[in-house]
């Protein structure tokens, strides 16, 4: 069970410093609008935190697209909604730091072979939800989902969505526990990105054949033995001799999966 | 809660639909040089069953993807969701390559997609 507390809360209160602009081509009037300044949670989703900035840029649009949805683009990388924020930067700017984050906000040009529409937080809800399940399946053959009430699943949601720590690692701590005689999760969720955004994700068994631990060096040896690469998530590079098992019960997002970085 | 208007876009898919290849029983496909698994649609709840259940798919298309084909091939109307499920726990993304829930979810050479007209499991 994941029992260094301080890591878990250093990574729940990580924050990204945004500016969003509005994208020029959507601007009616002859008054520039603000870059608008937010602190935003890595740990969240993009559709969770930007009602307010929403609502500063919708007077200064076309009212034909008021009622279009909105997204956002990095460089002309639009961002998917349904991936963790800090991820993103990690993504696209882990290489290159830069803060603020700036972003560009529109509100026609939907990219519809890029991103998956979200038209409330219901949607993000049913995706996070979703992902939470398919990462139970993997660490515990989905028997913690299964047997929580559905006031469990709502506290995970909301402790997540109004960043309560404590009302979400109440809950999750039991995603984090090991059941069995071995310790450890039977598969650990990890997904692995690649620059464009495209991941792998495999049957990833936290021990050894020997029964040690895994650790990244032996993981990266595994998936990549011709390129030894290097792997990033929460802004660091994972050091080589950081076991698998921990990793997932510390470095995990709220979804349960480890995103990580290749750099 | 829904994602079923989250697909690709519906042109796309249908010039892709016609190369989806039939599984042959003696295991052979047509040889192309992307890589095909096999998934085996099941019916739930309401929906109905698909008369061949078993498809070769190339691996690296989405779930919406086979979302889309199924709506096609079940002559669902536009508007009418359809629901899939993998380990008849959870929903995939419709941007999740088939591949990947493959190597982490298929059993016995093929990965089981459930699907329904109405959310099935949570």
């Amino acid at each position: 069970m994941a029992n260094d507390r301080e890591v878990l809360r250093e990574i729940w209160d990580g924050k990204l410093p945004v500016c969003f602009q509005l994208d020029q081509e959507e601007i009616m009037e002859i008054q520039q609008p603000d870059p608008f300044y937010v602190m935003v949670p890595r740990l969240s989703y993009f559709p969770l935190v930007i009602d307010k900035m929403k609502r500063h840029f919708l007077r200064f649009i076309s009212q034909e697209n008021a009622d279009n949805e909105m997204w956002l683009d990095y460089n002309g990388q639009p961002l998917k909604w349904h991936y963790p924020i800090g991820f993103l930067y990690d993504l696209y700017c882990g290489s290159d730091p830069q803060t603020p984050w700036i972003l560009t906000v529109h509100f026609s040009k939907f990219p519809e072979n890029i991103l998956l529409h979200c038209p409330n937080k219901d949607i993000v809800e049913a995706h996070y939800m979703s992902t939470v399940k398919e990462a139970d399946v993997l660490k515990h053959r989905g028997q913690v989902m299964s047997t929580m009430q559905k006031k469990d699943h709502n506290q995970l949601w909301l402790g997540l969505q109004n960043d309560k720590f404590d009302q979400f690692w109440a809950i999750n701590r039991r995603l984090m526990e090991s059941h069995g005689e071995s310790e450890g999760f039977k598969n650990i969720p990890i997904r692995i990105y690649s620059e464009d955004g495209t991941y792998i994700q495999r049957l990833i068994n936290p021990k050894n054949s020997d029964g040690s631990r895994k650790v990244v060096q032996q993981l990266i040896s595994e998936l990549y033995p011709e390129n030894p690469v290097k792997l990033r998530t929460h802004g660091i590079n994972i050091p080589l001799d950081t076991p698998l098992q921990w990793l997932s019960e510390h470095m995990s997002y709220p979804d349960n999966f480890l995103h990580v970085c290749i750099c | 809660m829904s994602l079923e208007n989250t697909c690709e876009e519906i042109s796309q898919s249908e010039s892709q639909v016609e190369n989806l290849r039939e599984h042959k029983e003696n295991g052979d496909t047509v040889k192309t040089d992307k890589v095909k698994v096999d998934i085996l649609l099941k019916a739930t709840g309401n929906a109905p069953i698909m008369k061949k259940k078993k498809w070769a798919v190339d691996a690296e298309k989405p779930i919406g993807w086979i979302m889309e084909f199924v709506k096609k091939y079940l002559k669902l109307e536009p508007d009418e969701k359809l629901f899939l499920y993998v380990n008849q726990t959870f929903a995939p993304s419709p941007d999740q390559v088939i591949k990947n829930l493959y190597e982490c979810f298929g059993t016995d050479g093929k990965l089981v997609l459930h699907y329904c007209k109405s959310q099935a499991w949570g």
